[in-house]
């Protein structure tokens, strides 16, 4: 068919059933139209409903008695610590608030509210400037904090001064604050994101945890919110209540942490610039003591901030908000000498009694690596942990291979972060060769598995993680910390690690030499209670390469001093680990910090005395149920 | 008349011929609306042009300079750009589960940069466009065919699937109610409306099953505001109360006390109707809602005025899409409907709605101009 004769044809029959469909459309469209105007008139008909014939009902409620829906914030959960010590709670907060609408003249309100509650030029200037900007009927901040003298007064003199009004809100109090601000943190006002997902945050002092456990556990924490319902007259004054929904206070929350010890240990880091500590309970994985220095004190940053006090903290010289013990990521050095040893017996590339030769440098190739003393001849594994050896651990390393340590690093906990509720773990580093060739597209070289035997080169770890390390070798089991006591989680036991028992036997051996065995690295820091022994195993690491060496000042130089231990030495209950941010050598600066918390530590016993129970506490909160994984 | 039906020769119109042709009052009546939107954000605002009043005149601005280039650009642009248009829409709509933005516990928003933009926005106008496109392809004489529902139906079941997942009902039934209401313009027979209507009413239990627990309870709450006042019926009841005691006169401009007193959530968005019955009355109220009802009268006489059925189709759409916002929202504050987020157009604070429906009136009065044009089979092409 050629296209004229399409058209030809097309026109010939078309116009008709186009027509036809345009009259259809313009029937139909006309229906529609008319059902249209028909629902509007429905419209009309609900709007006269509402607006002529039951008007005056409406009306009565408008004008006459309002009622008038206030959310009440929910109380947030207390958090105490092992012993029942109350960490973080809510405090009353008495507050004096102008509703300007109310107010005959913001002015003489002002001014007959100062002659009971002092305020500031400022302060007047502030509502002053509120009161023209937002709706009159948005109620306005004048103070808080007003003891219980001047509110009682307030409330007194209510009625003669129209549109003020005294309520009761709460405030967030922090004990042993400065010791415990990186882990319990801190609560603040709900971010934008929070507000946009549940409008009750909007709330005038309403709080959401920011930072540490509080904002971990937030949900538990937090409550529902109440609601009540008042009926106002038209000068906003409460008639009658109607009705409540009263607010579920939020659940309380017992920490591992014996604040005691904590305080302790916070106490003895004071002399360092930047440096943190972990004491970890080996049996249960708890967390006793986490300490950070410099801290900073949270009250300062929950109730009246001073804006540029927050500034400083924020900025400040050596990050003060920061967690060095969950998120300084360290060499572990030497330390790491634990985990090359048992790696190496795991392997079958050493054993107890083969023994070796340290001349004080390793060649591989051409490549030379220093050990930082000449040990001489006879070497054994126990010696080599003992006097920290590291042309031992270079030739174990280049035996088994990267992969293998990689492996076993991980089996002891490093290399990951744990799910025990504190946000803003860093994971460290447990190379590889799949890791460097997905990170640098680079194949792994020999010298690198060599420095990587002494806890060198890309290794890289937390304070929290070689404490984890040190409970796994203590105990043989796959432990995981935990901050969080739940009544029923006592009894649980960590499942066995996959490395022969003897082979650990040897290890720990070998750190018990550290301490207590002449010639060993921490011999000074050995304990003074009689018939307890401390294990452990010393670390010095390199932070800066030798090429950038000049740009930086004497201190950046330096090196970080490690420590990680474990007691007793024959019924392991305690683990703990220490860097010293540039301290120099970790025998000098870390083993005796660690000594003396672990003392502490020992003498308490925290451990094994049972742990305050609350009523108002989960079972089981089902964010922090945890299973053991087998490391 | 037989000229009429002729294969007429495209004809190009300039630009002065166009701006001769345009429907200058029914532009008057929509800055008309825009205008007493702008007058109500100014009081929501406690007599303000921060932070709402202010930008909507902005952004009428640029929809006002969109406006005109949609109306302007040839008709058969649009008719070739109808499907593809509309795939770019669903693609969209299919990328937000992927890479969208999540808000307030759904995920609706793209963004891109700072702006972010509703894809579920944009198929709104596509899916007008390209049924009307279909039913230009398809000849009259194959309507009736049982085949022939097939396309259009996909056109609008996939876009209200996807939209049914982000999670939001609100625009599905949207979708269901243009693409319907334009099936039934183009002339399906009236034996398949009622047959969808009677598998509805039998699929309504199954469907029930399948909403969300906060939809059940806004359902569940519609029918029984008592059920929970402190809850989801509070805002029924509070929006009942401030247009109630509005009464015939109204409080006077600036003086809702209900909606000052923050009673009202959304106040300057979904509830915006709400304010201003207070504020204006009945008298008031029924004069926004007569304001509207003469623009969908315009509307209709505009479809009714043009030639090919892709115009007709173009125009009809956008009147539904008008009327189905404007109904809703105002049925939903006065309590008829349960609380679903529709916003009132181009009154209520919001630049997504307002841009979508200044661009859906800029299709309507580009159809109006190119009331004349008829499209040559070979314009049309194939199905795709």
């Amino acid at each position: 068919m050629t296209k004229s004769k399409a058209v030809h044809y097309g026109a010939k029959r078309k116009p008709d059933n186009v027509r036809k469909q345009s009259y259809r459309f313009s029937r139909r469209a006309l229906l529609v139209g008319g059902a249209q105007a028909g629902l509007f008139g429905l419209l009309g008909w609900r709007l006269h409903q509402l607006q002529i014939r039951e008007a005056s009902d409406y009306r009565l409620l408008s004008d006459e008695n309002r009622i008038m829906m206030q959310l009440v914030a929910p109380a947030r959960g207390t958090i105490r610590d092992r012993t029942g010590a109350i960490l973080a709670e809510d405090r009353e907060n008495l507050r004096l608030l102008v509703l300007p609408a109310f107010c005959k003249s913001l002015p003489v309100t002002l001014d007959a509210l100062s002659r009971v509650v002092p305020i500031s030029r400022a302060t007047r200037d502030r509502v002053m400037r509120a009161a023209v900007r937002q709706s009159g009927y948005y109620p306005v901040l004048v103070a808080e904090g007003l003891t219980w003298r001047q509110f009682a007064l307030l409330n007194v003199l209510a009625p003669q001064i129209p549109g003020m009004r005294a309520d009761r809100s709460a405030y967030r109090k922090y004990n042993h604050a400065r010791p415990l601000a990186h882990l319990v943190g801190y609560v603040g006002m709900a971010g934008k994101d929070e507000v946009d997902l549940d409008p009750v945050m909007r709330l005038p002092g309403f709080r959401a945890g920011r930072a540490g456990i509080e904002k971990a556990f937030d949900q538990q924490l937090r409550g529902t919110p109440g609601s009540t319902k008042f009926e106002v007259d038209a000068r906003g004054r409460v008639v009658r209540e109607l009705g409540s929904k009263p607010s579920t206070r939020g659940k309380d929350l017992i920490l591992s942490i014996d604040h005691h010890l904590q305080s302790v240990a916070q106490e003895r880091l004071k002399e360092h610039r930047v440096a943190s500590v972990v004491v970890l309970d080996v049996v249960t994985g708890g967390i006793l003591a986490m300490a950070s220095t410099p801290t900073f004190d949270p009250n300062d940053v929950v109730f009246k901030v001073d804006p540029k006090a927050w500034g400083r903290l924020a900025a400040g010289k050596d990050q003060p908000l920061q967690n060095r013990a969950i998120r300084g990521q360290y060499p572990p050095g030497s330390t790491f000498k634990v985990v090359t040893a048992l790696a190496g017996l795991h392997a079958g590339v050493i054993d107890a009694h083969e023994t070796m030769r340290c001349p004080g440098v390793y060649s591989m190739g051409r490549a030379r690596f220093r050990c930082w003393k000449s040990h001489g001849g006879g070497i054994n594994v126990h010696e080599a942990l003992k006097q920290s050896c590291d042309v031992y651990f270079y030739e174990t390393a280049k035996r088994m291979g990267i992969d293998h340590l990689a492996a076993v690093s991980r089996h002891l906990g490093l290399g990951r972060i744990y799910d025990c509720g504190l946000p803003g773990q860093k994971a460290g580093i447990i190379p590889d060769q799949a890791w460097k060739r997905a990170r640098f597209m680079e194949p792994w070289y020999g010298g690198e598995t060599v420095i990587a035997g002494i806890g060198q080169g890309f290794v890289s770890s937390t304070p929290l993680q070689l404490a984890v390390m040190a409970a796994r070798v203590a105990t043989g089991r796959a432990v995981l910390p935990k901050l969080v006591l739940s009544p029923d989680d006592q009894d649980r036991e960590w499942p066995l690690l996959e490395l022969d028992p003897h082979h650990l036997e040897i290890v720990r051996a070998g750190m018990i030499g550290v301490v207590n065995e002449p010639r060993g690295t921490a011999r000074r820091s050995a304990l003074e209670i009689p018939n307890v022994l401390m294990a452990g195993k010393t670390g010095t690491s390199q932070v800066v390469s030798t090429r950038n060496e000049h740009l930086l000042s004497a201190y950046e130089r330096e090196t970080h001093a490690l420590f990680i231990a474990f007691a007793p030495a024959d019924n392991p209950r305690y683990a703990a680990a220490c860097v010293v941010e540039h301290g120099g050598g970790g025998s000098r600066a870390a083993a005796p910090i660690v000594k003396d918390v672990m003392t502490e530590a020992l003498l308490r016993d925290a451990a094994r005395r049972p742990a305050f129970v609350s009523a108002n506490q989960d079972g089981v909160p089902g964010a922090i149920a945890i299973v053991g994984d087998g490391g | 008349m037989k000229m009429l039906f002729a294969e007429a020769p495209a004809q190009k119109l300039d630009l002065a011929k166009k701006l001769l042709l345009l429907n200058w009052p029914f532009l008057a009546l929509i800055t008309c609306i825009v205008l007493v939107g702008i007058a109500a954000l100014y009081s929501v605002a406690g007599g303000s042009f921060e932070p709402w009043a202010g930008r909507q005149v902005i952004r009428y601005c640029v929809g006002l300079a969109l406006l005109f280039a949609i109306a302007f650009l040839d008709i058969r642009w649009w008719l070739k750009g109808a499907y593809p248009l509309f795939l770019v829409a669903l693609l969209l709509m299919a990328l937000v589960p992927l890479i969208g933005v999540e808000s307030g516990g759904a995920r609706r928003w793209l963004g891109v940069g700072e702006l972010s933009f509703q894809p579920s926005e944009m198929m709104k106008i596509a899916l007008v466009l390209a049924i009307a496109r279909y039913y230009q392809w398809l000849p009259p004489e194959k309507i009736w065919r049982p085949d022939a529902l097939i396309p259009p139906l996909l056109m609008i079941g996939v876009p209200a699937l996807l939209a049914l997942s982000q999670p939001d009902l609100g625009t599905a039934a949207l979708f269901g109610i243009i693409g319907c209401g334009m099936m039934f313009l183009a002339g399906v027979s009236w034996f398949y409306f009622g047959a969808a209507i009677a598998s509805v009413v039998a699929a309504l239990p199954h469907l029930w099953e399948k909403l969300h627990d906060y939809q059940k309870e806004r359902v569940l709450t519609f029918f029984d505001p008592e059920r929970d006042p402190l809850g989801s019926g509070y805002h029924i009841l509070q929006s009942k109360i401030a247009i109630g005691s509005g009464g015939l006169a109204g409080k006077g401009y600036m003086q809702g006390t209900q909606t000052q007193l923050n009673f009202l959530p959304e106040k300057h968005t979904d509830f915006i109707f709400t304010m201003f019955a207070e504020e204006m009355g009945f008298v008031g109220a029924i004069a926004l809602l007569a304001l509207y009802l003469l623009m969908l009268a315009f509307i209709t006489f505009m479809a009714l005025r043009c030639r090919s059925i892709f115009a007709k189709l173009v125009a009809g759409g956008m009147g539904l899409t008008l009327f189905a916002y404007v109904f809703i929202n105002v049925a939903m504050v006065t309590g008829l409907v349960p609380v679903v987020g529709v916003p009132l157009p181009l009154v209520s604070y919001g630049g997504t709605s307002m841009l979508t429906m200044i661009i859906g009136l800029g299709f309507v009065l580009n159809a109006h101009v190119n009331r004349k044009v008829t499209f040559r089979r070979a314009e049309v092409g194939t199905l795709w």
